[in-house]
């Protein structure tokens, strides 16, 4: 029939065996080398710019407190000098967005774009086999994102140190509670943990929606979604809270709730306790018609010996490294969850 | 280089390895490749014209059959004898057979184009039988003898 | 060993059929055509067999019994899909060098020297090649893999007649050089004629012609006769009727040695006319085996 087959190749084994997991590590770095180094670049830029105003902080910090005597005017400057570096890093907000833009511009194209684009067709049909293709891809990526975030999540440790020291409240100066949202998630090893959770949330929708635009924007929502929730509610119940009843709560501590209750235990809104303190002689009210104020001392024990109680629950500083490997323990298993079903969903459905 | 260089005719109804057949033969017939002479390979007939492979292999077995070439494993496809020459007696009484069966044939009412028709299918029919293609006519007894 | 074995396959999407109950055998050593008009699960049935679709009834199996996506699957078959994807931003190069780090056998050599004498600069773009030169760099990765089987989906849909023409002569050459089986979609039919030994009619999502190309030409005939007698013509199975007034054409499923009735004539019929005729009568078949019933049936169906 046709000329003899020469075929080079000699007589293959019913059962091959698989190929070497480390030829994915070109093709990885080849397919997104462009995501890669814009990550690497974007990160220098912000480092760079946290490096530069971080410095002038702990050059204000430090020169604070070698201030002598500390009540002179050239302290007090100095210390409104600290209190007003950082500008929009200090409550560290705009931050927050790093571990979702990783996701979302690292994670999701990595599918997305392959389906979108008609590549898979190439892609899942060569020797590699396609499910050991996207295991080794994510994994490679997971490693890469979750590897740059913990970097420079050292730089911003070491930024927003100044503000946790505990002598900061008595100086004046600005002292941030450890583990308030804004903060939490930036320092320790949170904010690597939310990078590796956002890079296979990214991925998964990537999987599902087949759309890189469409993958981007639902990789942000569901991100945005789950670091609010986490923040502001489910990050205050890793351990039970600490209950205060006392006026003064200890500085820089993370407030979970406070309210005013009754006796029995029933919480009192504001407008009933104001119109307690009507009846109250008149320095106990408050003054200048500027509404009463419930922390001065007078108003409080006026209310207090009226029968109610400010119940403030908390979560010390103390607690940073505890809620940091709880918080990292669960994104963790989140993420190793959504990868594995990212694997499994290629290795099984119809592309 | 090779001698001879193939061509296609896709519209002319005959099947793609008879017109290669046919251009080998019809290449000894002038002269251009003489026996020793060798054919291309399949494979730059097939890279030329990108046609099957299959079908230049058949042509080549159809050749090899009328004994007009031969192929040395591990070298080649060789010319190996002309096609048979009529010798110039003969050919004049198949001349003169001619003129008389086409002065019947126009006494009989039959215009030069319609001559023309019949003969090539016949031509056709004749050849084709035996190479197993062609269009054949019906008739009760299958007669196609007596043309001239 | 059989390259493509199908058994009762189908594929349904939903409650559509994209494939009903498909058997098919097609021999290794071959250059096959698949054609049939669009939506006849011409492009179903590669995908399944690369492995990128899962069969939803029936069974499937690749060069002679390997499922299809498995690794001894994978390695044998190389596939080159519709509109030739290529990874747009990566150089001719860096195709090479991914293709030969996501498979078991690449030819280096090979690659590079075809790019070379096909005239495409290997630092290019993909996406800059012209078609043509996409899809020749497409079918050089696939080939330099020395697949045993060649599965091409509509390859030269979207190239001029030029690229087309380097195209194929480049897949046929690598049959005949290296015995590979192609196994190639299309529907234009014109030019497969002189390319297939082996086709597969598809419609509507059933295989209804499947053979060597020189058995079912030699197994058809055209008897052009007259009008008045076709109805009466009972001595073939007649696939297709052609009527006109005074003049029917039948295709007829025959051997050469059938005898032609009086007053009838008999041609031989060229791969595109059969394929029509087929196309035109959905309920008739030509499948490897003894004559179908199918066919009569048609036949009688027209009495």
């Amino acid at each position: 029939m046709m000329a003899p087959a020469v075929s080079p190749r000699s007589k293959e084994v019913a059962s091959l065996r698989p190929l070497p997991w480390r030829r994915m590590a070109w093709v990885t770095w080849r397919q997104h080398r462009a995501a890669l180094i814009g990550l690497v670049v974007a990160l220098a830029a912000i480092a760079a710019y946290t490096w530069t105003v971080g410095l002038q902080l702990h050059h204000a910090y430090a020169a604070q407190l070698a201030c002598r005597p500390a009540g002179s005017d050239a302290c007090l400057q100095l210390t409104s000098g600290f209190n007003s570096v950082g500008g929009f890093l200090t409550n560290g907000w705009i931050l927050q967005l790093v571990p979702a833009l990783i996701g979302a511009f690292v994670g999701a194209p990595v599918l997305a774009r392959e389906l979108e684009t008609g590549t898979y067709r190439y892609a899942w049909t060569q020797g590699f086999g396609r499910w050991r293709w996207t295991l080794a891809k994510l994994a490679g990526l997971a490693v890469a994102v979750t590897a740059a975030a913990g970097a420079i999540s050292v730089l911003f440790s070491w930024y927003y140190q100044p503000y946790f020291s505990a002598g900061n409240e008595a100086r004046n100066l600005s002292e941030l509670a450890s583990l308030a949202p804004s903060l939490f998630d930036l320092r320790g090893v949170a904010l690597a943990a939310w990078t590796l959770a956002a890079f296979s949330i990214g991925v998964l929708a990537g999987m599902l929606i087949r759309k890189v635009v469409p993958a981007i924007v639902a990789t942000l929502f569901v991100y945005s979604g789950l670091a609010i929730a986490t923040g502001s509610w489910l990050r205050a119940h890793y351990l039970a809270p600490l209950v205060t009843r006392s006026l003064n709560v200890p500085n820089a501590v993370w407030i979970v709730s406070q309210n005013w209750m009754t006796k029995a235990g029933q919480t009192v809104s504001q407008s009933v306790l104001y119109q307690v303190l009507q009846g109250a002689p008149a320095q106990v009210a408050g003054k200048d018609g500027g509404g009463p104020n419930l922390h001065a001392l007078a108003a409080w024990q006026y209310l207090v010996e009226h029968g109610y109680t400010q119940v403030t629950s908390y979560q010390p500083a103390s607690r940073f490294w505890a809620f940091q490997w709880i918080e990292a323990g669960w994104l963790f298993g989140l993420s190793v969850l959504l990868i594995v079903v990212t694997v499994w969903l290629v290795r099984r459905r119809a592309a | 280089m090779s001698l001879i260089e193939f061509r296609l005719d896709p519209a002319s109804g005959v099947p793609t390895y008879l017109q290669l057949v046919h251009q080998v033969e019809h290449a000894l017939r002038l002269g251009y490749i003489k026996p020793g002479d060798q054919l291309p390979k399949v494979r730059d007939v097939v890279a030329s014209l990108a046609i099957n492979p299959n079908t230049v292999s058949k042509a080549y077995r159809e050749l090899e059959t009328k004994g007009l070439i031969v192929g040395r494993p591990g070298q080649g496809t060789f010319i190996l004898a002309t096609l048979s020459q009529v010798a110039l007696p003969e050919l004049a009484g198949f001349r003169r057979s001619l003129r008389n069966w086409l002065a019947k044939v126009d006494a009989g009412g039959l215009d030069e184009s319609g001559i023309a028709a019949l003969v090539a299918s016949e031509l056709r029919d004749f050849y084709g039988r035996r190479d197993g293609s062609s269009t054949r006519v019906g008739s009760a007894d299958e007669d196609v003898e007596g043309a001239a | 060993m059989n390259v493509i074995e199908a058994s009762n396959l189908s594929k349904r999407y939903g409650s559509t059929h994209a494939l009903r109950e498909c058997t098919l055998a097609i021999p290794a050593g071959h250059v096959t055509a698949l054609v049939g008009p669009n939506g006849a699960g011409k492009s179903t049935l590669l995908n399944l067999v690369v492995g990128l679709l899962a069969p939803s009834e029936g069974s499937l199996s690749v060069l002679g019994s390997c499922r299809p996506g498995s690794l001894a699957a994978l390695d044998g078959i190389a596939f080159v899909a519709q509109d030739t994807p290529l990874y747009k931003n990566v150089s001719a190069a860096d195709m090479l060098h991914l293709t030969r780090n996501l498979n078991r056998h690449f030819d280096w050599t090979y690659a590079e020297a075809r790019l070379g004498e096909l005239g495409i600069p290997l630092k290019r773009k993909a996406g800059k090649l012209s078609g043509g030169q996409q899809a020749q760099l497409a079918l050089t990765l696939a080939l330099a893999r020395h697949p045993k089987l060649l599965v091409l989906d509509e390859p030269v849909a979207m190239l001029d007649p030029i690229a087309r023409h380097d195209f194929m002569a480049t897949v046929l050459v690598a049959a005949a050089e290296d015995g590979v089986s192609v196994v190639l979609s299309s529907h234009v039919l014109a030019e497969l004629e002189r390319s297939a030994d082996y086709i597969i009619l598809m419609s509507q999502g059933k295989v209804q012609v499947a053979g060597e190309v020189d058995d079912l030409l030699a197994g058809h005939r055209i008897l052009s006769g007259p009008a008045a007698d076709a109805a009466a013509y009972t001595e073939l199975p007649v696939v297709h009727a052609r009527q006109g007034e005074v003049q029917t054409h039948l295709l007829v499923r025959t051997s050469m040695d059938d005898r032609v009735p009086r007053g009838w004539e008999s041609h031989p019929v060229g791969l595109e006319e059969l394929v029509l005729a087929y196309l035109r009568e959905p309920d008739a078949s030509a499948l490897p085996g003894p004559l179908r019933s199918s066919v009569i049936d048609a036949s009688e169906a027209r009495r």
